[in-house]
């Protein structure tokens, strides 16, 4: 897991929160873990397919996820409801395409899956064995947003080149 | 009358949001479809003048959404509304046949102006 991939994210993720939110995000310390692993209540999954592959998954509470749907459709949402979600996956889907714009400006070509969101607590993925690089990043009155970042080059497997 | 837009994206916070910027200023939304296929289908029954079309969706992706629909009717109007906003990406999606592209987040003065671009080229 290279550092040169988790500049693009924190980029895009501080852009779009900007645009989206209003607020400027402050970055917190990079951290790492052996694996893709969250505590937090409600996760968005983005699969990434190119030049590098892996999984980014943004993970936040569930009262941030509430105020930040809230500021995005615009309306004090009090239940975490399929609009809530929408909006909240589709904050994963902009920092992750705008982060795959950025990854392209680097050389690096690579396609995003549509979002997937995971509710639940202590949840690990274990279908990658790649070490996940966290960039916490605090948002001011809405909460905070972690974005884990587990991704490697492309194999090419058989010793054959792609 | 107004201009009959149809929607294409597979996120329900991103039809609504673009549904109430389109209406807001003018447009009727006919219809909003969760992935290409339904696009493609959508464009056939309801002969729009403008499409809107994401392009990562599950089913059919946007870009091959919009090659079909060309096949269809070569002078439809389709403009990107994507979260992907790489030069190969553009590229590809205009020689699929779009007209236009528009990177998310966007502003709402940014989908309209583009939006009357488009039905009125």
């Amino acid at each position: 897991m290279k550092v040169q991939y988790v500049a693009p994210f924190a980029e895009a993720a501080i852009n779009v929160c900007q645009m989206v939110l209003g607020t400027t995000p402050e970055r917190g310390q990079l951290a790492a873990r052996p694996q893709l692993f969250t505590s937090e209540q409600v996760n968005i999954v983005c699969g990434i397919v190119g030049n590098v592959e892996g999984l980014v998954l943004y993970g936040l509470s569930g009262s941030t996820a509430l105020r930040i749907a809230s500021a995005m459709v615009g309306q004090k949402m009090v239940i975490f409801d399929q609009l809530a979600a929408s909006a909240i996956a589709e904050l994963g889907n902009m920092i992750s395409g705008n982060s795959a714009s950025l990854l392209a400006q680097q050389g690096i070509k690579c396609d995003i899956t549509p979002p997937t969101l995971i509710r639940g607590t202590k949840v690990k993925i274990s279908t990658l064995d790649i070490p996940a690089l966290v960039v916490p990043l605090k948002l001011g009155d809405l909460g905070s947003l972690e974005v884990n970042i587990s991704l490697q080059e492309r194999q090419h497997h058989n010793g054959l080149a792609a | 009358m107004s201009k009959r837009i149809l929607v294409a994206d597979d996120a329900l916070f991103m039809r609504a949001t673009l549904k109430a910027i389109l209406t807001g200023n003018g447009f009727e939304v006919v219809g909003e479809a969760t992935n290409g296929q339904e696009a493609v289908e959508l464009y056939q029954s309801l002969k729009p003048d403008g499409v809107t079309m994401d392009i990562t969706m599950p089913v059919m992706d946007g870009i091959s959404a919009v090659a079909k629909i060309k096949e269809i009717d070569p002078n439809a109007r389709i403009m990107m509304v994507s979260a992907m906003g790489q030069k190969d990406m553009v590229l590809q999606a205009i020689q699929a046949g779009a007209r236009d592209f528009l990177i998310k987040p966007f502003q709402p003065d940014n989908v309209v102006e583009k939006v009357n671009n488009l039905i009125a080229a």
